[in-house]
């Protein structure tokens, strides 16, 4: 099997960020890392892109992703004071996205920080 | 360079190396050699080997600490029994003043310790009014050491939106900041809020368990590339792709430098920022919460 190498990947697990890093991936899972620490290596390692879970879940049961997506815009909009939390680990592009919904909304937008 | 009530040897094990110890830089061209690390923590951690002076402070005892520094550093005098309190001495706070004073450039690290104990945002503010104030002597910086993966990207992209960097309460239709009453547990402990969506997070692993509670009675979704506890207790969950693994996007390092991620793989589940996107799409088809203009003119 034929590896992809990506070369200065960019380690997401702590604050530090480290875009230093060297992984070889099989398409499937990433098998090795180069410069990465012991953290940052079980990070790369612990994660595939092999379906593992459904799509999404409505009360507990399999949904497809659009009927999933118009229940939790129902939620939101039927709610009187939406909270939306976390953040930390996700892109800035979907932290926007998190503003925007916060402000259609009218909720509240907070973080880890505030933990 | 202080750390203070953190354990970056263990829990940031490449901060030394990588960003605060070890480079060398144009006015530090021996690296290690031209550093002082102190490190202020309850128990002697891995992190302990790496610093030249160690100071075992007593439990919940930071603020006390860090304001007795602060008289110090203006020449106030200092009630001695309070700080035998804190676990240090006198002479233990005077050496550390009289370095701090004599740095090129400091910096004061605080971790979680500092920052989750007894005292907690007035223990940060403390050790950032520390810091502050040596500016008056010599160029001096105070930076907490972030845990989660993009976290400070969190703070700054809320800031540039609402000018506040967490803790936002959106309500009036415009920002109010008030952490301890908007912040997140404070919300859920009360029961503030009707539904809550989570990205990035699962607090039904760590919240308190009154704020977990209100998380299962009301409604709760979940964006989550696993299926975590917090999933469990949601009405509903969607699985998305792993930030940096299987999600492409920008994350902020602790010191605010935005980084590309590179993904090195394609997930079968969609991004954050596309389900995000769509559910955004699917509440703006319907009519605004907030009375809008057509509205007014429509029942006039």
């Amino acid at each position: 099997m034929e590896l992809t190498v990506t070369k200065h990947a960019t380690c997401t697990f702590c604050g530090c960020v480290c875009d230093d890093i060297e992984l070889h991936s099989d398409g499937t899972r990433v098998v090795d890392t180069k410069a990465a620490c012991i953290l940052g290596k079980s990070w790369f390692l612990n994660h595939d892109v092999i379906r593992h879970y459904p799509d999404a879940l409505v009360n507990g049961k399999e949904a497809t992703l659009d009927d999933a997506i118009e229940a939790a815009a129902n939620h939101l909009y039927k709610a009187d004071l939406p909270l939306v939390y976390g953040l930390s680990n996700t892109t800035c592009e979907a932290q926007r996205q998190a503003v925007t919904l916060a402000e259609m909304t009218g909720g509240i937008i907070d973080s880890h920080t505030s933990l | 360079m202080i750390y203070w009530g953190g354990n970056p040897a263990e829990c940031h094990p490449r901060h030394f190396t990588k960003y605060s110890l070890m480079p060398k830089g144009k006015f530090t061209p021996n690296g290690r050699k031209d550093r002082t690390m102190v490190l202020v923590d309850i128990r002697e951690t891995a992190s302990a080997k790496a610093a030249d002076i160690f100071l075992q402070i007593r439990p919940g005892k930071d603020f006390e600490a860090l304001t007795a520094l602060r008289s110090i550093v203006k020449g106030k005098r200092v009630d001695e029994s309070a700080v035998a309190e804190t676990g240090l001495t006198m002479e233990q706070l005077n050496d550390l003043v009289t370095r701090m004073k004599k740095a090129k450039f400091g910096v004061i690290f605080f971790g979680m310790g500092l920052s989750m104990t007894r005292g907690k945002h007035l223990n940060s503010a403390a050790a950032m009014t520390l810091a502050a104030e040596l500016n008056a002597f010599t160029k001096f910086v105070a930076m907490p050491m972030r845990g989660h993966g993009n976290v400070t990207g969190a703070d700054v992209v809320v800031r540039y939106h609402t000018g506040y960097p967490f803790g936002v309460n959106l309500s009036r239709g415009y920002p109010r900041f008030n952490p301890g009453e908007f912040s997140t547990v404070d919300v859920l402990v009360r029961g503030d809020n009707d539904a809550t969506i989570i990205i990035g997070a699962d607090p039904g692993a760590t919240m308190p368990q009154p704020a977990i509670d209100h998380l299962a009675r009301t409604n709760t979704i979940v964006l989550d590339p696993k299926v975590t506890h917090t999933s469990r207790l949601s009405k509903v969950h969607i699985t998305t792709a792993a930030t940096g693994i299987s999600a492409p996007g920008t994350a902020y390092r602790m010191d605010e430098i935005p980084m590309t991620l590179r993904p090195p793989l394609k997930s079968p589940y969609p991004t954050d920022e596309e389900v995000l996107r769509r559910i955004s799409e699917a509440v703006a088809r319907k009519a605004a919460w907030y009375p809008t203009p057509e509205a007014l003119m429509a029942t006039a």
